[in-house]
């Protein structure tokens, strides 16, 4: 199945969300949030540490289920589950998570035949990205002892190799030097304007800036803007983009990022240790 | 890996008696001083030579207990001095017999030197009292057999065993197969459940494998099959070692073990039914664990809950046995292990472990589907 761009006159949506909340214990992540996502655009979501970036990413990978409200995917213009886009969906996650006893090309092949393509089509998609990346040359060597920026091209290559309409990168740049980091972003760019949907998270809003069609704005789990950079900075009534960033977060960052659940016998005996006004800590 | 439980029983079996035989000739092969006090028999004196030692005699200086050490203790464990390795004294008392003899060998335990000539000593004590006695015997007309022997076994107990030499091999494989399937079941799993959970989580490449279209079921059972197949291996490969360094110390002689096609299909079974429970249990505990560490040191001791019960039914009496015992979660296995080897098909018996141990894997395996849903499968420690 191939996804058009264009319904009509239309832009097609591939992706909705629609009141989301998601919740982790007593943390909440994410607060009734609600963003489409379209065919063909890139987005950057952007946000500090615990904003709920990767918890976003990973409801639209359908990897957590929505505490409450809906994340569906779009097929034909009728609502799917999002289970049912992961084959239309490539995703780095932010560890990259690659098999140290296998040579980057082991690694790719091994998820292509996870998502049902074959080694032909998946070496030639390969290839070509590989070439883009300068990496062609390192597919066959193990990945043991890569560099941050060399794993990060093979997860990359991984996402890509069976073909997704929808590509979904957690932090791609980070801790990459500057030349990979530029690669990374010119084949997001070049992936752009092929017309794929890139959505990415980053802290980065330079690069943001520089790569994305649209940015999202997420602050203490809520979208605090959502729009082409101009709108952004035009809405916060800034010349720079930061500064909108910053009158747009305005207010004091969460300290408390999202906990893991914690299990119902260990929230027990916190909260019994906690109502006295003591402190497990 | 796989070669490990293939060659553990052979190491224990044959390689360990080989190697203490050749540390007890390399004992065997030093010179050892034994001081004699008292007089020394010619008998006795001719039952030493030859046994590798120097003696020195002495005169006996004790009046009391032979055993009481007195001054002598110093100059056996200070290691100075006269190099003597033991003492034997020797007192001559008198008696109807034709010889009779008190004596002591005093040696020090802690010195593998010293126990050695106490060793050698006292073997040749104890070839010359054989012929002291004979000695005696013979004095008043009497053989050894009338003396001490008067009602004896008439040709080789063994042949009067009605058991054939299969039903004997049967019966000893039911008393260690039960023992060796439950612990190499559990405890080769253990590596494998860990690396294919916990250990993903903590490199991260769990998010990636989840993200793909593959089910979190087929995931599951990918990684279930992988681990049953390493512990499957690991157990065939143990009772393989286990089997032939038993024949090799029999000579060749093991007879194969009687059992019926009925009889190996109920042990297959078993083995099966255990291996799921068994391997689902530790994937979902492993499951659990945030990290390699954490998942290791949960699944480590809880290899005796798996343990501990299949060496207690070892001893549970099968004649008579209570139905109860076949719906008991492990037990009810290993009394199904025993019973297939010992050739017993109770019907009651066999319907009531295969029930129990299919619901039982069955919750297994639901629990394991269960933590493998879990949404922090995502999430690490590291």
């Amino acid at each position: 199945m191939t996804i058009d761009l264009w319904v009509g006159d239309m832009v097609k949506t591939l992706l909705k969300v629609s009141d989301v909340t998601k919740s982790f214990a007593d943390v909440t992540a994410l607060s009734t949030v609600s963003v489409d996502f379209h065919a063909g655009e890139v987005v950057g979501l952007v946000g500090g540490n615990g904003a709920g970036k990767t918890t976003l990413l990973r409801l639209l990978c359908g990897l957590y289920q929505p505490t409450s409200g809906t994340v569906q995917g779009v097929v034909d213009e009728q609502p799917v589950d999002i289970h049912r886009m992961r084959e239309h969906v490539g995703v780095v996650p932010e560890a990259t998570g690659l098999y140290a006893r296998l040579t980057a090309w082991e690694n790719i092949r091994y998820h292509s035949r996870l998502n049902g393509i074959d080694d032909d089509m998946a070496w030639t998609r390969t290839e070509r990205f590989a070439k883009l990346l300068n990496f062609d040359h390192d597919l066959h060597r193990s990945t043991r002892g890569f560099s941050r920026g060399m794993r990060q091209k093979t997860a990359l290559l991984r996402a890509l190799s069976h073909g997704p309409e929808i590509l979904l990168l957690d932090e791609p740049t980070g801790g990459l030097d500057v030349t990979s980091a530029r690669m990374v972003r010119k084949l997001v760019r070049k992936l752009g304007d092929e017309g794929g949907t890139v959505i990415y998270s980053t802290h980065n809003l330079a690069e943001a800036q520089q790569v994305c069609d649209r940015i999202i704005i997420i602050h203490n789990g809520t979208i605090r803007a959502d729009g082409a950079p101009e709108e952004l900075m035009s809405s916060a009534g800034r010349d720079d983009l930061e500064e909108a960033y910053v009158a747009l977060t305005d207010d004091v960052a969460r300290t408390d990022a999202p906990a893991e659940d914690e299990g119902r016998i260990a929230r027990a005996w916190r909260r019994m240790l906690t109502r006295g006004g003591g402190s497990v800590e | 890996m796989i070669l490990v439980p293939l060659l553990i029983f052979p190491a224990i079996f044959i390689a360990l008696p080989l190697f203490l035989q050749g540390e007890a000739a390399e004992l065997s092969s030093y010179e050892l001083t034994v001081e004699v006090q008292g007089e020394l028999p010619e008998d006795l004196s001719s039952h030493l030579d030859g046994r590798n030692l120097i003696i020195i005699e002495t005169d006996l200086l004790v009046n009391g207990t032979l055993s009481n050490p007195g001054g002598d203790a110093e100059r056996l464990n200070s290691g100075v001095g006269d190099d003597i390795h033991a003492i034997l004294r020797l007192r001559e008392i008198d008696s109807n017999a034709s010889q009779s003899w008190y004596y002591a060998i005093l040696s020090d335990s802690t010195d593998e030197l010293s126990l050695e000539a106490k060793t050698r000593t006292l073997d040749a004590i104890l070839t010359w009292e054989a012929d002291v006695i004979n000695a005696t015997l013979a004095e008043n007309n009497l053989t050894r057999d009338e003396a001490f022997d008067p009602i004896h076994w008439d040709g080789d107990q063994d042949d009067a065993d009605v058991a054939s030499g299969g039903d004997l091999a049967a019966m000893g494989l039911a008393m260690f197969i039960p023992l060796v399937v439950a612990m190499w079941t559990t405890t080769a799993a253990i590596q494998p459940s860990i690396d294919l959970t916990a250990g993903e989580r903590e490199r991260g490449t769990m998010e990636a494998l989840l993200c793909t279209p593959t089910a979190r079921s087929d995931l599951l059972f990918g990684k279930w099959l992988a681990v049953a197949t390493v512990a499957c291996v690991s157990v065939l490969g143990q009772m393989a070692g286990l089997l032939f360094a038993v024949n090799f110390l029999t000579g060749g002689g093991l007879e194969a073990p009687s059992i019926s096609t009925g009889g190996v299909l109920l042990l297959l079974l078993s083995v099966i039914l255990f291996a799921i429970f068994v391997v689902a249990i530790e994937l979902a505990v492993a499951v659990r664990a945030h990290s390699v560490r954490e998942a290791g040191s949960i699944l480590g001791p809880m290899v005796l809950i798996f343990i501990g019960p299949t060496l207690f039914a070892q001893f549970v009496n099968l004649q008579g046995i209570e139905l109860w015992w076949f719906v008991l979660p492990i037990f009810n296995i290993t009394l199904a292990m025993r019973e297939a080897l010992m050739g017993i098909y109770d019907p009651m018996h066999i319907f009531m472990w295969v029930t129990t141990s299919l619901a039982y894997a069955i919750g297994a395996i639901w629990w394991a589907s269960k933590q493998f849903n879990r949404e922090d499968l995502v999430e690490s420690l590291s």
